[in-house]
């Protein structure tokens, strides 16, 4: 029972990790960011560059993926999201253009393998992180084995929520972009740059997404295709918990975790995957602003 | 008749002709080839009309095209000679045998729990009717849930996105009736009398080349009758079509059931061509694949989101000589793909439009300015 | 005396708590042209949009002659011979002034009757009738996003005539209209008198003057007065909550 409880919460914030960048950049302008996926894609790579070229270790490749990746989500937002204002399918393709962008560069290793070179740590093969001692292995609790380290992704993602809580709710910065997610027109009305906002807010998503794929790639092999269905599920997420709501996308990755869990320990994964797709289709249907999506007029 | 009418009349014309008679000049193993891209063109003709036309973006789109496969595989399947000799009274697929449940008949009736299922394909024609029936059914069904709804159109793609993920998973997970990741291969060959639509037939070309044609030139005609008049002002303003009494959830399931219905054949004919259906059809990638080949060809014209799948098609093949080759067409796509979304919103066949609207605008150039004025005066 | 062409019952609407329409009741006859007047929130757009079916009532009953439309969808309403006209006009706007109209026309509203091909004889010749009517039949071609703002309202307008509806609901049909363009959109508005009965939202006063018959004044979601031009001005409760003192001028 403690087992079946546990995975589902390692399931449910491996989606909150990579939903929460979703949620913000959703939310503050209802873009459908394709790239997400693959942006914690590129955290992963950034963990395993940075191990094999600078020898940086684990944690440390925490603020390096997180800046690496804000880097490049500013600069979607800069040439691309910006000038599809308005236009969310546009935004959606565009953004899947940009998502297989990053795969084929990951899958060229940025044009070297062009000329016959190759650059360690990237091309179409798999590649595995080593994760510190003290991480491996599982602990006991009421008989139950626990498995450390996706304790230690629990953790971060709570976290990285707690912050992302702090920012948005304790800070002018959060409370502007509480208003542009509110009434964009209106909060550009009362003075705020909205076009800064959005891109800051933008990279602050792309940034998370970073981090997710840090702590992924301490548990799952780096490959570049892992991150199309991450950006599914991330989505999957965001819709059901609701547009704008930190506490919905909490929630829903609680809920999805769970129920995936559950259905996985009475059957099996493929299954428990099939059944989330079916909830999350029923509650579009139902309910399409989300279980916990604030009451616009 | 217009100058840009007439253009886009032989356009037409000149592609159907072509593809008729390419059968002329080429040999089996390329006839092969193209009838795949001609079922490419297909997809592209049903995405155009769903999206361009009914503003529906499919990101599913493989689900019907899937269940068509599917539905004729299961036929195909069941005529194959390993399935006919197997040592039954019914033919049996060579993958049952190996997820029979102990101690069951070997009939298709009862060798698997699910097999059953399986009877009715014994008949290619129920496959074949099938593989058409029930794309549409569903296709009406979410139709008429989720349009009636009034679910925005981001939802729709998402909910579509969803769902074909989750019926890629389903036939995975059910290997004694789908044979699961291994999809369905060692099928038969349809036939008619004496005419057998082997893969590299004559026959299965002409029979893709001519579902090409009508499904091109029905849709076109489709988008002309008044229905297609109102669903272009449905796509402009919903709500002013509403008011004016129009049932507009009914326009769009229609639309999207006939774009679902195009989708469908292609996948049953890809079937005859390729000779094996997989789950792979299913897979994301490929549906917003189709939705790229759209997009470059043309989203509101129904020729160019053809000609786009078909050209984009022959384009890769001829880039797969290497790995890096591959791998860098599709980046370059990639690159295309972005390009067209930010700039050239109507894809090559908007940018043809231009080119020939500039072409023949000199002589209207007069007129034109003489009515500028008059509006100006006015009002 | 004539019908009664649309009848309100005890209609209103509450948001989660703030009635933003109560207890509306009243009847208005077939052929009338009724003014509805008020400020700015007083509830005349909620109002219509609960008798047109785009906002659901949360209680009372419209009718439209004898036929019960509370609740009812737009477009089942609309069949029923409710046209309406926004404040922002509603038209579309990728397609010319004629296919607007001809869009319209269509005789059968049904997907599968209008898989044919033209329009019959008797909805093209009716598009010309209401070309002329609105005074657009010299920019039939012209693309409605390219039509000024006066233009527009009037092709809203033809849009709604050429179906020919029973009671037509004007929303602010004059709303940013030069002082020529509100003339002429009143000459259109008289010229339909009669034949169809008409329910029009107006601020400008000078329009009202023109063309109304009766006034329908509301106020918070309530009706507070009802009668002819002259009751009303006199009306203190209207002065107090609109007018002011001045009267209508």
């Amino acid at each position: 029972m403690i087992d079946t409880l546990f995975t589902g919460l390692s399931l449910g914030s491996i989606l909150l990790i990579v939903a929460l960048g979703l949620a913000i950049t959703y939310g503050a302008m209802g873009v459908i960011n394709m790239a997400h996926g693959d942006l914690v894609m590129v955290g992963a790579y950034t963990t395993v560059m940075s191990g094999i070229w600078l020898h940086l270790g684990f944690f440390a490749a925490i603020p390096v993926a997180f800046v690496v990746t804000a880097m490049i989500g500013l600069a979607i937002e800069r040439l691309i999201v910006r000038h599809l204002y308005g236009r969310l399918l546009d935004t959606l393709l565009a953004t899947w253009g940009v998502a297989i962008l990053l795969q084929q560069a990951v899958r060229l290793e940025f044009g070297a393998s062009f000329f016959g070179r190759h650059i360690e740590g990237l091309g179409t093969g798999l590649q595995k992180v080593s994760v510190p001692e003290w991480m491996q292995g599982t602990f006991t609790i009421a008989g139950a084995d626990i498995n450390i380290y996706r304790t230690m992704i629990i953790v971060v993602a709570l976290l990285f929520t707690a912050l992302t809580w702090v920012l948005m709710y304790r800070t002018p910065v959060g409370m502007q972009l509480r208003a542009i997610m509110r009434n964009p027109k209106m909060a550009a009305a009362c003075g705020i740059d909205v076009d800064r906002m959005n891109a800051l807010a933008f990279a602050y998503g792309s940034g998370l997404a970073g981090v997710a794929g840090v702590l992924m790639s301490g548990f799952k092999t780096v490959f570049p295709d892992m991150g199309t269905p991450l950006v599914v599920d991330g989505f999957l997420v965001v819709v059901v918990g609701g547009v704008g709501s930190l506490f919905g996308t909490l929630a829903a990755s609680g809920l999805l975790g769970q129920i995936n869990g559950v259905v996985a320990a009475v059957s099996n994964d493929i299954l428990a995957r099939a059944v989330i797709f079916g909830v999350v289709i029923a509650i579009i249907v139902f309910k399409p602003s989300g279980l916990f999506s604030y009451k616009g007029r | 008749m217009t100058s840009r009418r007439a253009i886009e009349i032989a356009g037409y014309a000149l592609f159907i002709a072509a593809i008729l008679l390419a059968p002329l000049v080429l040999g089996e193993f390329w006839i092969n080839r193209i009838a795949k891209y001609l079922v490419f063109g297909m997809l592209g003709v049903a995405i155009c009309l769903s999206w361009g036309y009914a503003g529906i973006l499919n990101l599913g789109q493989g689900l019907f095209f899937g269940i068509g496969a599917y539905m004729m595989a299961m036929s195909l399947k069941l005529a194959s000679t390993t399935s006919q000799q197997a040592a039954s009274d019914t033919p049996i697929p060579d993958f049952m045998f190996w997820n029979a449940e102990p101690g069951a008949e070997q009939e298709l009736c009862c060798i698997t729990k699910t097999s059953f299922l399986w009877i009715p394909f014994q008949n290619q024609w129920f496959g074949l009717v099938m593989a058409v029936l029930v794309p549409t059914l569903i296709a009406t069904g979410l139709g008429a849930i989720v349009f009636r709804k009034r679910i925005s159109g981001v939802f729709v793609s998402v909910i579509m996105l969803a769902l074909v993920l989750l019926v890629r998973l389903l036939i995975i997970n059910n290997q004694p009736l789908t044979n699961g990741f291994n999809g369905l291969t060692d099928l038969g060959s349809f036939t008619v009398g004496a005419v057998v639509f082997d893969n590299f037939s004559k026959a299965t070309y002409y029979a893709v080349a001519l579902a090409l044609a009508l499904s091109l030139i029905g849709a076109r005609l489709l988008v002309e009758t008044r229905a297609g008049m109102v669903l272009q002002a449905v796509r402009d303003d919903a709500n002013r079509a509403r008011y004016l009494g129009f049932d507009v959830p009914h326009y769009q399931t229609f639309f999207f059931a006939v774009s679902a219905a195009i989708a469908g054949v292609a996948g049953l004919l890809y079937v005859n061509v390729a000779s094996f259906a997989s789950p792979t059809f299913m897979d994301l990638s490929f549906s917003i694949t189709m939705v790229v080949w759209a997009a470059v060809g043309g989203r509101q014209s129904l020729l160019g989101a053809c000609i786009g799948a078909i050209l984009i098609n022959v384009m890769e093949a001829g880039m797969s000589e290497t790995q890096a080759l591959v791998e860098s067409w599709r980046a370059i796509i990639g690159i295309v793909f972005i390009a067209v979304v930010l700039f050239l919103p109507r894809g090559l066949a908007g940018l043809a439009g231009d080119l020939i609207d500039a072409a023949t605008r000199p002589r209207s150039d007069a007129a034109a300015k003489l009515q500028v004025t008059s509006n100006r005066g006015g009002a | 005396m004539g019908a009664a062409a649309l009848t309100l019952d005890g209609l209103g609407v509450d948001f989660s708590g703030f009635k933003a329409v109560s207890n509306v009741s009243t009847v208005i006859e077939e052929g009338e042209l009724r003014v509805l007047l008020g400020a700015n929130g007083a509830g005349k757009t909620t109002l219509m949009d609960l008798v047109s079916g785009r906002t659901r009532a949360t209680e009372g009953r419209v009718f439209l002659f004898e036929k019960d439309i509370t609740n009812r969808e737009e477009f089942v309403i609309a069949r029923s011979g409710l046209g309406r006209k926004f404040q922002i006009p509603s038209v579309f706007k990728d397609l010319s002034v004629r296919r607007n109209l001809l869009v319209a026309s269509c005789p059968s509203r049904g997907v599968f009757s209008n898989l044919r091909f033209g329009f019959p004889a008797a909805s093209r010749n009716r598009v010309e009738e209401v070309l002329e009517l609105i005074g657009l039949a010299d920019d039939a071609q012209e693309t409605a996003a390219n039509l000024s703002h006066g233009q527009t309202q009037w092709l809203e307008l033809g849009l709604l005539i050429v179906q020919n509806p029973k009671v037509l609901l004007l929303d602010e049909p004059t709303a940013g209209m030069t002082a020529a363009e509100t003339q002429k959109t009143a000459r259109i508005i008289n010229a339909l008198r009669g034949r169809h009965t008409l329910v029009v939202v107006e601020h400008d006063m000078a329009f009202v003057r023109e063309i109304a018959e009766r006034i329908t004044v509301l106020h918070l979601g309530q009706i507070i007065a009802e009668g002819d031009i002259a009751h009303i001005e006199n009306h203190p409760q209207v002065k107090e909550a609109y007018l002011g003192s001045g009267g209508i001028h």
